[in-house]
């Protein structure tokens, strides 16, 4: 409990800075507490988590900076958060200061009248936890502060959170699926209480996604190492997941070329050519059915005057791709896929959780957003779960702003949000290894 | 030859950016990296490999891409912070932001230190145990829960057969899960997180379907094996393509 004195103070500041850090964008909002109106998906702000430098125009774009970058080609990206967690201060500070302290007027704040709720992965180490807290304290000197896990907070909102208003309960049961850039954890909730034991983790992301991309393209037709930004814009507009391993086979077959002597035409249905932006008519690229005359026009020449145009053929790049969230072990990973590890999660678990969690599935992070993702992933766990069991999965409505959604309307409860933080007078009198025993749950 | 041994000096200091890691024995996965016995297969007497296992140099190229797929930064090139920084506030703040360490130095540290704590039972045995336990359960019962209502051991068959069958058939406390124990509840919500290194989802069973195998060079299906390397290509045109760029023979 703390004492009387610091509740006051932290009651008293009415704002709250709730604070998703991912390790590809911050989804970042002021939430005013004890206010009427709810937050929406609106009050959040989506910003680059990186530090970006072009070799081309010689220029460092900070976080938001990157929406005014007109040359992506080549950009190098530094990103301060690796594997989930917040690695590097010296550029998550950089990147803090310039998005809440800087010029630009949306999200700033003094950190002394304001209070922070910072979300992480779970499973994070202990010692760049207390370093964290170290910084959020001494550096930012945040008046009031608490870190938890941010899926936990999906447990606050509804799917549907739009039409939904707040309730001080969180969901009784819920099995968060977190698809991210970093990784994908699977992460079953009670109560609003995470049960820490069952949390799986699988090494596909959406990062290794892009990588992989990335990679296939550059061996099959242009070196593209260095483009990530490219062909992460290439692999959100055209990549899809097969219905079911059956279709992945047939997809297969109609993208294939076909043996020496024995060409076949490829599917237009599937492939796609992909018009690669030059950065100087167009910043981005755009994708159409597959056109044989034109890549054939590649090869031999382009016409001298008129649009030139350098195009991306895509073929079973566009579902080989995303497909390793399901086959992680296509590229020799050695673990099962989603459906398999929220099996494994479940399976530690007593079977009145299993039913109630299984009942209620909210998938959140981006990857979900690939087409095909949901009725893949329910058919499959459908074909794993006992049919006596209801199954019930959903997507958040924005799935990359749900938890911050869950964790903004936690923070605009002030009674909630007073359990719960920790101020900055109690940090300096106890320390920062107190502060991580409280918030790993112990009082 | 002769024994050559660093003695340590005053000047030695502990450098940020790396730690002693302790050497927690075989380790199969780090083998690959390093493979130790570079004697052909053919010669350990454990016998040739199975058809679908892969040679050392298999294993360590796949590590490798896996570890490039998943990197965060590219160590090659620092990108530099623009402007003046503002002045850290406190010492302790100031060492944290110096930092240079990279995750997978905080990782080996959170190893290290857990190989310390050895004492402590180590608790992921205890959970794969009750895991796999659960996966058996699961695969093999239909539902219904056969450990929640108590064997059959009285057989109201043929005693009174006009009461008792109505209530069984009626009964549906075969098909409620057990309620829920509070202190195994209250033991689940107090756990500690796992390590990170621990928190992986496990791999596919044995029993289920084998890897699928796919055109090193096009993606198609992999039907042919390289001879050279022992990588999956889909016919001769892909092989060629193969053996001219990504065989790793000559690797």
């Amino acid at each position: 409990m703390p004492p009387k004195g610091s509740r006051k103070s932290a009651s008293a500041i009415n704002k709250t800075l709730v604070l998703d850090n991912g390790a590809y964008t911050l989804k970042a909002g002021l939430v005013p507490s004890n206010s009427q109106s709810t937050p929406s998906y609106d009050d959040c702000s989506v910003i680059p988590n990186c530090i970006a430098r072009s070799h081309r125009d010689k220029c460092t774009y900070t976080a938001s900076e990157l929406d005014d970058c007109k040359d992506f080609g080549e950009l190098a990206f530094r990103r301060p958060v690796e594997k989930g967690f917040i690695v590097n201060w010296e550029a998550e500070k950089a990147i803090w200061e310039h998005e809440f302290m800087g010029a630009k007027e949306a999200l700033r704040c003094e950190p002394r009248e304001t209070n922070l709720l910072l979300m992480e992965k779970p499973n994070c180490p202990k010692e760049l936890q207390k370093n964290c807290d170290e910084i959020v304290f001494e550096q930012f000197e945040f008046a009031a502060y608490y870190r938890c896990v941010g899926p936990t907070m999906a447990a606050y909102t509804a799917p549907n959170a739009a039409s939904s208003t707040p309730s001080p309960l969180p969901q009784e049961c819920l099995l968060v699926i977190d698809t991210s850039y970093t990784d994908t954890t699977i992460l079953p909730l009670f109560n609003g209480k995470l049960l820490q034991s069952a949390v799986r983790r699988l090494t596909v992301g959406g990062k290794l996604l892009t990588n992989y991309m990335k990679e296939l393209s550059s061996l099959r037709h242009y070196n593209m190492m260095e483009e990530t930004y490219l062909l992460n814009e290439i692999k959100e507009a055209v990549s899809y997941v097969t219905p079911s391993p059956q279709q992945y086979a047939k997809d297969l077959d109609r993208t294939w070329r076909g043996r020496l002597g024995d060409r076949r035409e490829l599917d237009s249905s599937v492939v796609v050519d992909y018009v690669l932006p030059d950065y100087e008519n167009a910043i981005h690229g755009h994708a159409r059915p597959h056109d044989p005359a034109k890549s054939r026009m590649r090869r031999g020449m382009q016409p001298v005057q008129g649009p030139r145009e350098d195009l991306l053929p895509l073929g079973n790049e566009r579902f080989a791709v995303p497909e390793l969230l399901f086959n992680p072990s296509d590229i020799g990973i050695q673990e099962s896929g989603i459906p398999g590890a929220v099996m494994e999660s479940l399976s530690i678990l007593p079977e009145a959780l299993r039913v109630g969690l299984l009942a209620n599935v909210v998938v959140v992070g981006g990857n979900s957003l690939i087409e095909g993702f949901m009725p893949r992933l329910e058919a499959e766990l459908r074909t794993l779960v006992p049919s006596e069991y209801l199954l019930n999965i959903t997507r958040g409505e924005d799935p990359v702003k749900h938890a911050w959604l869950g964790a903004a309307r936690f923070a605009s409860q002030p009674e909630l949000l007073r359990e719960v933080l920790v101020s900055k007078a109690e940090y300096d009198e106890k320390g920062s290894t107190w502060l991580a025993r409280r918030f790993a749950g112990e009082r | 030859m002769p024994h050559v041994e660093v003695l340590p000096n005053s000047a030695a200091s502990v450098a940020p950016g790396w730690t002693y890691v302790v050497d927690t024995g075989y380790d199969p996965s780090k083998v690959a990296f390093n493979p130790k016995n570079k004697k052909r297969a053919a010669a350990v007497p454990s016998g040739q490999r199975g058809e679908n296992d892969l040679s050392a140099r298999q294993q360590t190229a796949i590590a490798r891409r896996i570890a490039e797929l998943e990197r965060d930064n590219d160590p090659k090139q620092m990108i530099a912070i623009p402007g003046k920084p503002s002045v850290p506030k406190t010492q302790n703040a100031r060492r944290i932001i110096q930092y240079q360490r990279q995750i997978k130095h905080w990782l080996d540290d959170e190893e290290a230190q857990l190989a310390q704590q050895q004492q402590v039972p180590p608790l992921r045995r205890e959970t794969t145990g009750v895991r796999n336990a659960g996966l058996r359960r699961q695969s093999t019962m239909p539902p219904t829960s056969t450990e929640a209502t108590p064997a059959p051991t009285l057989p109201p068959l043929r005693m009174d057969i006009d009461a008792a069958s109505d209530d069984a058939l009626l009964d549906v406390s075969g098909s409620v899960p057990p309620p829920l124990d509070h202190a195994t509840l209250e033991a689940l919500l107090s756990a500690p997180p796992l390590p990170y290194s621990q928190s992986f989802a496990a791999p596919t069973p044995a029993g289920g379907p084998p890897q699928r195998q796919f055109c090193d060079n096009c993606g198609y299906w992999g039907t042919i094996k390289c001879r050279k390397c022992g990588a999956r290509v889909c016919g001769l045109e892909c092989k060629d393509a193969h053996e001219a760029t990504r065989c790793l023979k000559w690797a």
